[in-house]
């Protein structure tokens, strides 16, 4: 029977009393992210992200279908969250947890209604053929920050992909295979990324990027999702223990400061990965040369 | 540990020549954890590990680092107070074990009328007294023998620090396990611990800092699989530290 | 169908009439269920939610046994809605999202307000029905419950009150854009950046703050401080509520 492990009193007590002496376990400040490490697969579109201990694999696919009919124009897109029971004992299959709402419903509001991804260019024929479009997060370790690493995978796996191109002519539409002409990226709006707040003494100390333990002990968390250009996306804080006004406006400030930094991070990623895709450049492939 | 052990894979047959010899008298060999006796006479392993040998008590087994913690008798455990009912506490050793039980008799000067009484999730050192795979596990904060607590019961404060298996095993072991790390730390510091062999390291330093910087310290000598080189490096870092 | 926005610049009349810090029609009754142990109704506008508490009863059997936080009462909030409260009439699926995501929100905000302690192994189960949906749906649902709780007689530290406001509509005249909206319809709601705020107590404690759709930053705060004072008046019309329901008793 497995079952979520419940903090102890004496852990419970240690970080709290930790926190009021201005440390964290793990010996950062309260307003940094645990280490951030973002890879991406031999495929387009797969982008595996660890934060500290916490793994989070995003994979993007894509497929022909018809529209929705009220919605003929827009391409269709999905974000499937799983959380698998490797990553806690906690987790079971089929039988989703509050915690596996919220993450689903978080990253829908994030990234779908912020309009991230411009789901027009997805549309092949009005009202006849679009591209559907499906993110699957897989949470691989959990040790707290799901939201934040899920966000950071789904969209840095959204500017990795790169769907077949198409030709059509009148009714009839052509897929081109990715060997026939080179695949192209998706048209991204802008990048929304989440910051994480937990907060504890009655709204004294905030921190950014809570691990398993300290998420177990906060009285509350508030989810603030932005844009590096300064738009806020999305901002839950889902009841907890009451908050002034005014740091709930300065968490927007540091949260802009973070985003800033993490959409720095994924871009010099991308740069970094699409540089050795292009080892030789087209010369490379030119050559009459081979292994043989 | 020192680094000669033959590491064995599952199915290996161990050679009679790698098994003990009796010292004197005709001892019995004695396999321990990871060995299968075949009869005749074929001995073979079934996990992955250091065949370790011990001569004096001629016995055999295989020493290995697991993620899966199963309660054997007599082993010492850091559980965690689920639910308290009226005969007994549940506790929890892992989350994936069911529940041990703690009967409320079993700690030191307890009685019907003055027993012990403990919130949820506070944490307890005990031994477990019975264990095997029909029931679930007893535990015991006395030892039934003499009816003293011999340093069990409930843990006061402190931080509990998760370790791998070997590592509580190897804690547990003294000298023979080769961690030197907590000693080299006491001989500056003051602090308490407490090992539980499901992975678990208590430690009380009296306050935040020392609390961590042992903590810390042991898990980092864990992870990185330390030698008595490398542990005196992290003893002499957390000892600058402090 | 986009709202005239236009217009609003020119009179600063909102579609139905109202000022930017006008609050819809709210009127509410508590004790409106016999059956229940505590009940309530609430009309903010058009939008109509009927709330009814039971409890604090003992936990199903079995699963709050063994269960770890049986030190404290459980929440449990059910919302449903009637087949009529929309505009098209169409039956909704038993268990969305979004609908979790409204009861985990009510849940989570009321099990910091109510003193759950005094009630180990225990229940209490809120039901919401909508009637009637215009906007401001989550807020309409966390007043009805705070009243319904009142009713009920369940210990709390303070009320519960919230309520929506919406960025500006920005237009060529006013580049900065005007004052926020307090209180909007469905109509509004569809049109504007809005987000739902709910406070305890007459200070600035924000216990739910939700925001579902894109804005500039620096236009929160605005909208965070008129929503905070939306709260206040909210919660000086529950008060009324209640004092006027009490005043039977006394």
């Amino acid at each position: 029977m497995p079952r979520e492990a419940e903090i102890s009193v004496n852990e419970r007590e240690f970080i709290q009393q930790a926190l009021r002496e201005n440390t964290r376990l793990d010996g950062r400040a309260f307003d940094t992210f645990r280490p951030l490490e973002l890879t991406f697969g031999d495929e387009y579109g797969v982008a595996d992200v660890k934060l500290g201990k916490t793994r989070v694999i995003a994979r993007i696919s894509v497929e022909v279908t018809a529209p929705l009919p009220e919605r003929k124009f827009d391409g269709v897109f999905q974000i499937v969250t799983e959380f698998s029971p490797m990553a806690s004992p906690a987790f079971e299959v089929g039988r989703p947890t509050d915690a596996e709402v919220i993450l689903a419903r978080i990253l829908e509001k994030a990234i779908r209604r912020s309009n991230a991804l411009d789901t027009e260019s997805l549309c092949i024929i009005a009202g006849l053929k679009v591209f559907h479009l499906r993110a699957d997060v897989h949470i691989i370790d959990h040790d707290g920050g799901l939201i934040d690493a899920s966000c950071i995978a789904v969209m840095a796996a959204l500017q990795h992909f790169r769907r077949p191109d198409v030709i059509v002519e009148g009714e009839k539409a052509t897929v081109l295979s990715v060997r026939e002409r080179e695949p192209i990226p998706l048209s991204i709006l802008h990048t929304p990324l989440c910051v994480t707040f937990s907060y504890y003494e009655e709204g004294e100390i905030f921190l950014v990027d809570a691990n398993l333990a300290e998420e177990q002990v906060r009285q509350g968390e508030i989810i603030i999702t932005m844009n590096r250009h300064g738009e806020v996306c999305q901002i839950a804080k889902y009841g907890g223990a009451t908050v002034d006004a005014l740091s709930l406006l300065n968490c927007n400030n540091v949260a802009l400061e973070k985003v800033k930094d993490m959409s720095k991070f994924i871009q010099e990623r991308l740069e970094a990965d699409a540089k050795r895709r292009d080892a030789g450049g087209l010369m490379a492939e030119l050559s009459a040369e081979n292994d043989r | 540990m020192a680094a000669t052990l033959p590491v064995v894979l599952p199915g290996d047959q161990i050679s009679p020549s790698s098994l003990p010899k009796p010292t004197k008298g005709n001892k019995p060999l004695t396999l321990g954890p990871g060995l299968q006796h075949i009869p005749p006479n074929t001995i073979s392993t079934t996990i992955a590990g250091a065949l370790v040998t011990d001569a004096k008590k001629n016995a055999a087994w295989v020493e290995y680092n697991s993620g899966r913690y199963t309660p054997t008798a007599g082993d010492l455990v850091i559980a965690t107070i689920a639910t308290g009912g009226a005969e007994s506490f549940n506790c929890t050793i892992t989350p994936n074990t069911p529940y041990a039980s703690l009967p409320n008799l079993a700690f030191e000067g307890a009685t019907r009328k003055t027993r012990p009484q403990l919130a949820t999730n506070s944490l307890v050192y005990a031994r477990i007294l019975t264990a095997n795979r029909d029931t679930a596990p007893e535990l015991t904060c006395v030892d039934p023998s003499t009816g003293k607590s011999e340093g069990l019961g409930p843990l006061k404060g402190g931080m509990v620090f998760k370790i791998s298996l070997g590592m509580a095993r190897r804690l547990l072991a003294g000298r023979k396990g080769g961690v030197t790390v907590l000693g080299g730390l006491s001989e500056k510091i003051g602090f308490e611990i407490a090992i539980g062999r499901n992975g678990v390291l208590w430690v009380d330093g009296g306050n935040v800092k020392t609390t961590l910087a042992v903590g810390k310290a042991v898990q980092e000598v864990d992870e990185h699989a330390l030698g008595p080189e490398g542990q005196k490096k992290v003893v002499s870092k957390v000892l600058r530290d402090i | 169908m986009p709202l005239d926005t236009s217009t609003y610049s020119l009179a600063l009349l909102r579609l139905d009439g109202r000022r930017w810090n006008e609050l819809r029609r709210l009127h509410a009754q508590i004790s409106t269920q016999a059956a229940a142990d505590g009940s309530s109704y609430l009309e903010m506008g058009n939008t109509k939610v009927l709330c009814t508490v039971s409890g604090p009863h003992e936990g199903k059997a079995g699963g709050a046994g063994g269960g770890p936080r049986s030190t404290q009462a459980k929440i449990e909030v059910e919302i449903s809605f009637a087949g009529f409260s929309g505009v098209e009439r169409k039956k909704r699926q038993a268990k969305d999202k979004r609908t979790s995501e409204m009861s985990h929100t009510l849940t989570q905000s009321l099990a910091a307000l109510l003193l759950t302690h005094l009630y180990p192994h225990s229940t209490i189960t809120i039901h919401l029905s909508i009637l009637s949906q215009d906007g401001s749906l989550l807020a309409a649902c966390i007043n009805a419950a705070t009243l319904a709780l009142i009713d009920a007689g369940i210990p709390m530290t303070d009320y519960l009150c919230a309520c929506t406001t919406a960025a500006p509509p920005t237009s060529a005249e006013t580049e900065a854009g005007g004052d926020p909206l307090l209180d909007l319809n469905g109509q509004e709601e569809q049109e504007l950046p809005f987000l739902t705020v709910a406070t305890v107590g007459k200070g600035h404690a924000v216990s739910v703050l939700i925001m579902e759709s894109r804005v500039r930053m620096e236009k929160v705060e605005g909208m965070l401080a008129v929503g905070v004072e939306g709260c206040k008046r909210v919660r000086e019309i529950l008060d009324k509520v209640v004092k006027e329901h009490g005043k039977r008793f006394a």
